[in-house]
């Protein structure tokens, strides 16, 4: 069981609000604590009012890409079509971040109740929630909490007496880090192996079976619910002006680990205070690993940076899977660029040659570099063939797993350089 | 030619000399198994078509991607105008005008073909019936079909294919893809993770990229990572 961190009493939580209920799928108890409130307001404002509300809050989508979410909804809507659907992307795909699976654990009414807005918004009959098939309490209590709200009306043959219909369904996926992908996942879905495919178009426009698609992280969705209920002011009142909202965080450190909800734009010097990572008097890390296995490392003099989309990015990390890494003082920065690029290609799919052979050959540069075996040409190639990857990679996996050692690089570039003077060869064996 | 007389041979001894001194390599096959990738996917073989055709396009990716240039390749473009090759010209030959058949619409009975280990088949067939012969539903299918032969049976597969008009390399592909599904019977993959070499703790490829990517973070915070998963089959 993934531990919760405690966050100061006055931040908003409008994920885990309902988090500490004794038994989460007591629907009772969630509809006194408000579940489904902000789905009956969606059906008294009619789709288009529903999407309106969504759009003022500036919702961005919690899955790493920040994706302005009003904006697929809308793309989704507008497209024509004999049928939509809405998939919820619960996969988790880091290993390190177990974010969603909280979630979908603690309040997996938040979840359900984001699936069916976002299906009245766009007009959706079915809707999936994928979840990681290792995850089987998620699935077990998604699972009695489906059946307890079509129960009472709330989805189901008449979604609260609107006369529209929708089937959620759970479906458990396992496979590779790529699952995550929404693409891939569609893949999944449709049961095919998992391999991205090109966009434009995006799902919203040909997503399952072909069909205008929305897919949305789980967060996105609990949160749509939100400020459904709330309202769209009370939402942008919370995190930064560009992002507003919280999100959920796995953050890990010598203190300890667990997942917190954060408002947006919070540094990661005061996220990194939630497990000690970073007592007020003790030394820096040396390092962050921001964004999950293709995420970026940056130096302790950026704890003060923002934890939000934009910022982040112009730090050369991303939001990622939501999963933040203190190092050690002891950490050697390239080894650890090694790990992640060797995940990272690993778990690359084939389909296209900067996936296939360009992730191997980022791998096998860092090989070289930590093995004391550089060759003369190494920095040079290592700028040259990220950037080629970044211009011609097919999906955002092979773009972002350049990341950790173009941003060792950009960081840490003495260290890097004392491993790129090749380790005099030691005397022949006698 | 060489300016001095006998430098050619002098060089050769010189090289089996040196060979001669250093450390033997023997793979102890099949008591230590060979290190596999942790994504390998499964068996490496063309694939043929329910017409017993083998299912090649003829695209030379293979041939060009093959180091050491192993694979020969012909083909004939989609006119039937220009032969084209790839290769070395003793394999693959047949090729040339199987694709061209192929590519005007027609199939070639394949001499090589022959079924592979047959199974009853009547459980697939149950299996298909029940999810209505729907492609859509493939993995619900494939696990279904695992759960009742304990494994894929290529056999089997190929029933699959046919019944619901997938590609069998389709099918194939997705059934490799996906870790919960095998191709071997479970016995095999048992008497694997018992044996003495291998251990108790074995762990599929996913396991381990996991369990190395988890204990070397733990690594860099400063935390005894965890020891590391043995590989399985
Ligand atoms: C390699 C890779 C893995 C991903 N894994 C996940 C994941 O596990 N969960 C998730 O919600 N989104 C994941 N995404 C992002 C999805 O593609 C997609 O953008 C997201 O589900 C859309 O939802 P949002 O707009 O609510 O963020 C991944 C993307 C990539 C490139
Ligand atoms: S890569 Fe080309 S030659 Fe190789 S199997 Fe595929 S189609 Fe046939
Ligand atoms: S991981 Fe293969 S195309 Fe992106």
């Amino acid at each position: 069981m993934t531990n919760l961190l405690k966050t100061p009493a006055g931040w908003p939580r409008p994920l885990l609000g309902r988090a500490s209920a004794k038994d989460p799928t007591d629907l009772d108890a969630a509809v006194k604590a408000g579940a489904f409130d902000g789905l009956k307001k969606a059906v008294k404002l009619a789709p288009a009012g529903a999407l309106a509300e969504v759009r003022a809050a500036g919702l961005r989508g919690r899955g790493g890409a920040g994706f302005l979410t009003a904006d697929k909804w809308q793309l989704a809507a507008a497209t024509p079509a004999d049928r939509r659907y809405v998939v919820a992307n619960g996969y988790g795909a880091d290993p390190a971040a177990r974010t969603d699976a909280v979630l979908l654990e603690r309040d997996p009414y938040g979840v359900i109740e984001g699936v069916a807005i976002a299906a009245w918004a766009i007009g959706a009959d079915s809707a999936i929630i994928a979840v990681r098939a290792t995850e089987t309490e998620a699935i077990r209590r998604l699972e009695a909490a489906l059946g307890a709200a079509e129960e009472a009306g709330f989805i189901g043959s008449d979604v609260l007496d609107s006369g529209r219909e929708l089937n959620v369904e759970v479906r458990p996926v396992q496979g590779a880090y790529m699952l995550g992908e929404e693409t891939v996942l569609l893949k999944a879905l449709e049961g095919k192996r998992g391999q991205p495919e090109q966009r434009p178009p995006h799902p919203a426009e040909r997503g399952l079976f072909g069909r205008p698609t929305v897919v949305q992280n789980v967060q996105t969705l609990a949160l749509a619910a939100w400020i459904l209920r709330e309202g769209a002011a009370a939402f942008r009142a919370i995190g930064s002006p560009g992002a507003p909202g919280t999100i959920l965080v796995h953050v890990r450190g010598a203190g300890g680990a667990g997942v917190a909800e954060v408002p947006l734009g919070t540094t990661i010097r005061t996220i990194l205070g939630l497990v000690g990572a970073k007592a007020p008097a003790g030394p820096d890390p040396k390092a962050l690993l921001v964004g999950g296995p293709s995420g970026g490392i940056l130096p302790a003099d950026l704890l003060d940076t923002p934890y939000s989309f934009d910022e982040l990015r112009a730090a050369g990390a991303h939001i990622g899977s939501g999963s933040i890494v203190a190092t050690g003082p002891q950490a050697d920065v390239v080894e650890l660029a090694e790990l992640l690029t060797r995940f990272c290609a690993s778990e690359a799919c084939g389909k296209t040659i900067p996936c296939r052979i360009g992730t191997r050959r980022l791998e096998e540069i860092a090989v070289r570099i930590n093995a004391g075996t550089p060759r003369p040409t190494d920095a040079d190639l290592l700028t040259d063939l990220s950037a080629d990857i970044v211009a011609s990679g097919l999906c955002d996996h092979e773009r972002l797993a350049t990341l950790p050692l173009t941003s060792v690089m950009r960081y840490f570039r003495p260290e890097l350089d004392a491993k790129l003077q090749p380790v005099a060869e030691p005397a022949a064996a006698h | 030619m060489s300016l001095i007389p006998g430098l050619g041979l002098v060089k050769g001894m010189a090289l089996t000399l040196r060979r001669f001194f250093q450390p033997k390599v023997t793979n102890l096959w099949p008591e230590v198994p060979a290190e596999i990738s942790p994504k390998f996917r499964g068996r490496l073989q063309l694939l043929y078509d329910e017409h017993g055709t083998l299912k090649c396009e003829t695209c030379f990716q293979c041939a060009q991607a093959c180091p050491i240039e192993c694979i020969d390749m012909g083909g004939m473009d989609t006119k039937g105008r220009y032969a084209v090759h790839w290769g070395a010209s003793e394999t693959y030959g047949e090729r040339r005008e199987e694709s061209a058949l192929r590519r005007a619409g027609r199939t070639v009975p394949d001499v090589a073909y022959e079924h592979w280990s047959p199974i009853d088949l009547g459980q697939v067939d149950a299996i298909l019936h029940e999810a209505d012969h729907d492609p859509k539903r493939m993995l619900e299918i494939l696990g279904a079909t695992q759960e009742a032969y304990g494994y894929l049976p290529v056999a089997a597969l190929k029933r699959i294919s046919f019944g619901t008009g997938a590609w069998y390399a389709m099918v194939y592909g997705t059934a490799t893809y996906y870790d919960h599904l095998r191709f071997q019977p479970p016995s095999q993959a048992t008497a694997a993770t018992s044996s003495p070499t291998r251990g108790p703790a074995a762990a599929t490829g996913r396991e381990r990229i996991e369990a190395d990517y988890l204990s070397g973070l733990d690594g860099a915070i400063g935390r005894a990572p965890k020891p590391r998963p043995k590989r399985a089959n």
